[in-house]
């Protein structure tokens, strides 16, 4: 089997995961409460690399959760949205994203403005700018499309969100751990990111980066394992945005990632990306073979798609990986919106996302595999 | 070939028109031809696990790979109680 379904969620996942994770679940638990351990208890560690990955200066603020979609619903609920706010977001964005926005409409009015690509397949600039103009509370922006792998400039459009007033969410679930994510570079208040993707950690983890300067209302609350004599839950951050029993074994796997991600002999993502590189120049070259999005001017994560004619993009998917073993993803991805713009809703693409782990012979029996769907093998 | 099973298939798309059939017995190149009563049925015995695939006219799309016990079935909207009928009927005992 060759897996190109990484941007997905990743496998296999960075060396030392499997065993911290199976040694999390396997060794007696610490004494009781989340400081209490002598030693760094294992969220401390993690939030500690999360914040070094980031380049954050103060680890308490970044908030350990399930993962992207539950960081966004945290940031776009603890912000309080009502009928007199306004959202600015892009059409490239995730159905975590959009999903809870238009829930806030439904039910609180918070007005939307969506904002389309340019001819040139980016973010359009003007269009964000006019956008802006008739006020922003919030900018939402995608740092890259899990369709198209293409890096919005969010730098630019935070930049001039701030100069509107509006807070700003960045989703990282796809740039982090293949590009730098630095807030305070990219001018992001809040950053949304999930550990099994890029970081090559287990499913079930992520977090939320919560600018100093910003308050989130706390989504839930309840059982903290400190404090447990207020009333209230306590209102320091990390513990503000998190309640119930977190997933220690998930967050060990994850530390786990983290250590291996920073460790000297680290090539992922340049490995990663030149596999994307590879596929996108095989695929270019084979007739019947259409790249979505393929302006080679534009930073890009690891991720690929394209449709071939002859073929839906289900039955593309399913042959891929049923007749040559080729694990990919095949449709909309969550992203309906960006089909829109690119011209192939309601069907999709087929996308393939190469690993860190990812090997050249890999793409080129992928490549093979793809020509000869297309015929021209 | 007898139908044991289907199961409704959820992905990326709507689900509520698209299941897995799954077969007591598994899918060779003699089987497949069963298919071609009802509509255009394409087999590429040269990929490395033989595909097949069917588009009838009603909106039935069928799509599945020898050796297997199972296909993937789409059923259009219009009609569609109708034609899961045909379909199942290729395998009626």
């Amino acid at each position: 089997m060759i897996y190109l379904n990484n941007a997905a969620t990743s496998y296999p996942k960075a060396p030392g995961v499997v065993d911290a994770v199976r040694s999390a679940l396997t060794d007696a638990p610490g004494p009781p409460g989340r400081t209490a351990a002598e030693d760094r208890s294992t969220l401390d560690e993690c939030r500690d690399l999360i914040a070094e990955q980031l380049a954050v200066r103060d680890p308490h603020r970044i908030v350990l959760t399930p993962g992207s979609t539950y960081s966004i619903n945290l940031a776009l609920w603890g912000l309080g949205l009502r009928a007199a706010h306004r959202v600015v977001t892009t059409v490239t964005e995730h159905n975590s994203v959009l999903r809870p926005l238009y829930h806030l409409r439904e039910r609180h009015g918070t007005s939307i403005a969506i904002v389309g690509l340019g001819a040139d397949g980016a973010l359009d600039m003007d269009r964000f700018k006019t956008a802006l103009e008739s006020g922003a509370t919030l900018v939402a922006a995608n740092h890259a499309s899990n369709v198209t792998g293409r890096v919005n400039d969010v730098a630019c459009l935070f930049s001039m969100a701030h100069e509107a007033g509006a807070v700003t969410l960045l989703d990282a679930s796809q740039s982090l751990g293949h590009v730098p994510v630095h807030p305070e570079e990219l001018g992001a208040d809040l950053v949304a990111f999930t550990g099994h993707k890029g970081l090559l950690g287990p499913p079930g983890t992520g977090g939320l980066y919560v600018d100093p300067n910003l308050d989130l209302e706390p989504m839930l609350v309840g059982g903290t394992g400190v404090r447990s004599d207020l009333m209230l839950h306590p209102a320091d951050m990390p513990t503000r945005l998190e309640a119930g029993t977190p997933n220690l074994p998930g967050f060990a796997g994850l530390a786990a990632a983290l250590r291996w991600t920073a460790g000297p002999e680290r090539q992922g993502p340049a490995v990663a990306s030149a596999m994307a590189e590879r596929l996108r120049d095989g695929l270019r070259t084979l007739r019947g073979v259409r790249l979505v999005d393929d302006d080679s001017r534009a930073q890009r994560v690891p991720v690929v798609s394209f449709v071939v004619d002859g073929w839906s993009v289900d039955e593309a998917g399913y042959a891929l990986a049923c007749s040559f073993g080729v694990q990919c993803r095949s449709g909309l991805h969550c992203a309906p919106l960006i089909h829109q713009a690119l011209g192939t809703w309601p069907h999709g693409t087929v996308r393939l996302s190469p690993s860190a782990f990812t090997t050249t012979e890999e793409i080129a029996r992928a490549v093979e595999a793809v020509a000869r769907l297309a015929g021209c093998a | 070939m007898r139908i044991v099973a289907t199961t409704p298939v959820q992905d990326c798309f709507d689900g509520s028109t698209v299941f897995t059939y799954w077969f007591d017995t598994v899918w060779t190149p003699d089987l497949v031809q069963v298919l071609r009563c009802l509509g255009e049925l394409e087999y590429f015995s040269d990929f490395p696990r033989p595909f097949f695939r069917l588009r009838c006219g009603s909106g039935l799309q069928v799509k599945g790979v020898v050796g297997e016990d199972n296909c993937q079935v789409i059923l259009p909207r219009a009609e569609r109680e109708v034609i899961r009928e045909s379909f199942e009927r290729c395998f009626a005992p």
